[in-house]
């Protein structure tokens, strides 16, 4: 199979992209509330808003996460989310 | 072998600066003689009913920091309570903490009243010993305050709990000996933490009442019982601590206006509009945005009010500045006789961008329509994608919006 052959076959034309897909992220957690202090190594201004986002349980992929809404000291503003099932840490925008 | 010996003899050596009830001290200002009597903090408007730092009459009737109210005012029936002054603790302590910074000391704030920095980038600066850097901060200070130092930061806490005004205690070596300081002391340093601030109530029930008993408790068994706080403070306890993370040095830049009246209301969103527009037109703003500001007030009632307010992005347009801190200001609960605003932190520089509206629509469509087929023509049909709305009301993120092939 050529190289090309094999790249049409990934990347069919017309395929649809999810927008906001999570992207895994290196961050320090406080360890008592769970408050991210540092996302890939960059520190934390301000955390705006948390919520928890609990849906598709009646599936079986349910999903579980923990939302923050974070200001980075260099002005970012970021959505991270802890998967409360994997454990893993997303950033999403 | 020398120079092997000379740096296992370089240890960190931890500076912790201590002035005992300093938000109340501010929030009571000159009515020194307040501090002689019973009385506390009041709690903080539309905030949890608990008093905040107590005097020494107070303590001595069991009225601590964080007592709820009734049970402050049952045990101490004549404890007079003083109206909090956030915005005058943050102005004081922006002070204090820019004279210690003065000297060349990385500060790290832990709370208003205690701070911490390394001593051993400044020994050189002042002499190459640690006593004259404790006099140097303590001259850069010009107030009373109690001065520790020691291999960890909560080493030179519990040191700077014990120490005198102008006889600065030190713990020299290493975590060994850290450990032996603190072994004699009592588990209620604990509170000077406040990750570590609920624990000294269950230990001395618990019968644990030195920090040293503490230490010697096996680690799994503190993490069974307490958790992630439990190991925090045995960590502490051995004379291990996290490393210091100083701040930046913080632009001064703000903008007071005094009301006539006690305004609230409309008149009050004008003066805010006010304050906007002189913050936005100082020369020291250099064109840049702002990413943070705080909003204080004085209020008429005494105590003032602060809220700090971090932009979602950062701003130099005073009508979206004006609709973030309006929200704000509704909070205030009372009307105010003082409104400031200042900048916490800056932003990128300003730019002015040309708008595609400038346009004509048929040219505008007819560059977008060959800008598709090119880039199309080089990277493929993903190249030129629109955004498709899929489940808007979606809690989910990613469910909300997919990208299909632009027409």
């Amino acid at each position: 199979m050529s190289r090309f052959a094999g790249r049409s076959a990934l990347r069919p034309a017309g395929r649809t992209h999810r927008l906001g897909q999570p992207r895994q992220a290196r961050v320090d957690a406080g360890p008592l509330d769970g408050r991210p202090r540092t996302v890939d190594g960059r520190a934390i201004d301000a955390v705006r808003e948390s919520w928890l986002v609990e849906d598709r349980w009646w599936s079986g992929s349910p999903i579980r996460r923990r939302y923050w809404e974070i200001v980075t000291t260099c002005g970012r503003n970021l959505v991270v989310f802890h998967d409360l099932r994997g454990g893993e840490w997303f950033v999403q925008r | 072998m020398g120079r092997i010996t000379r740096r296992t003899c370089v240890r960190t050596v931890i500076v912790c600066v201590l002035l005992p009830r300093f938000e109340l001290t501010i929030a009571s200002g000159d009515r020194e003689e307040l501090l002689r009597t019973p009385a506390a903090l009041a709690p903080e408007p539309g905030g949890e009913a608990r008093v905040g730092e107590a005097s020494p009459a107070a303590e001595a009737l069991g009225v601590r920091a964080g007592t709820p109210l009734g049970e402050a005012l049952a045990r101490c029936p004549s404890l007079t309570l003083v109206p909090p002054d956030p915005a005058g603790v943050a102005d004081r302590w922006e002070r204090l903490l820019v004279r210690l910074e003065s000297i060349g000391a990385a500060v790290e704030p832990e709370r208003p009243g205690l701070a911490c920095f390394a001593a051993r980038g400044l020994l050189r600066l002042h002499g190459g010993s640690l006593e004259r850097v404790l006099t140097a901060a303590r001259h850069a200070l010009r107030q009373p305050s109690r001065f520790g130092a020691g291999p960890s930061r909560f080493c030179a806490l519990a040191a700077a709990s014990h120490a005198r005004i102008r006889r600065p205690v030190v713990v020299a070596g290493g975590e060994a000996e850290a450990a032996a300081y603190l072994a004699g002391l009592p588990v209620g340093l604990l509170r000077g933490r406040h990750e570590t601030a609920s624990l000294p109530k269950s230990l001395e029930r618990l019968g644990i009442a030195t920090l040293g008993e503490l230490a010697a408790l096996p680690r799994a068994a503190v993490a069974d019982r307490f958790g992630a706080q439990g190991l925090l403070a045995h960590e502490l306890a051995r004379g291990r601590d996290g490393t210091l993370a100083p701040r930046q040095p913080p632009e001064c830049l703000a903008e007071e206006i005094e009301l006539p009246e006690a305004l609230s209301g409309v008149q009050l969103d004008r003066a805010l509009q006010l304050l906007v527009d002189r913050l936005l037109a100082r020369r020291e703003r250099r064109g840049r945005t702002l990413r943070t500001v705080v909003l204080s007030a004085a209020l008429v009632e005494g105590g003032t009010w602060r809220d700090r307010v971090p932009f979602r992005e950062a701003l130099a347009d005073p009508q979206r500045m004006l609709l973030a801190l309006a929200q704000r200001l509704a909070l205030l609960p009372a009307p105010a006789e003082r409104l400031r605003l200042a900048v916490e932190r800056f932003g990128p520089l300003a730019s002015d961008q040309r708008s595609l509206l400038d346009e004509a629509v048929a040219v505008r469509r007819s560059r977008l329509r060959e800008a598709v087929q090119q880039a199309r023509a080089a990277a493929g049909p993903d190249a030129a994608l629109r955004v498709l709305a899929v489940e808007l009301d979606s809690r989910v993120p990613e469910r909300r919006a997919v990208l299909t092939p632009f027409e």
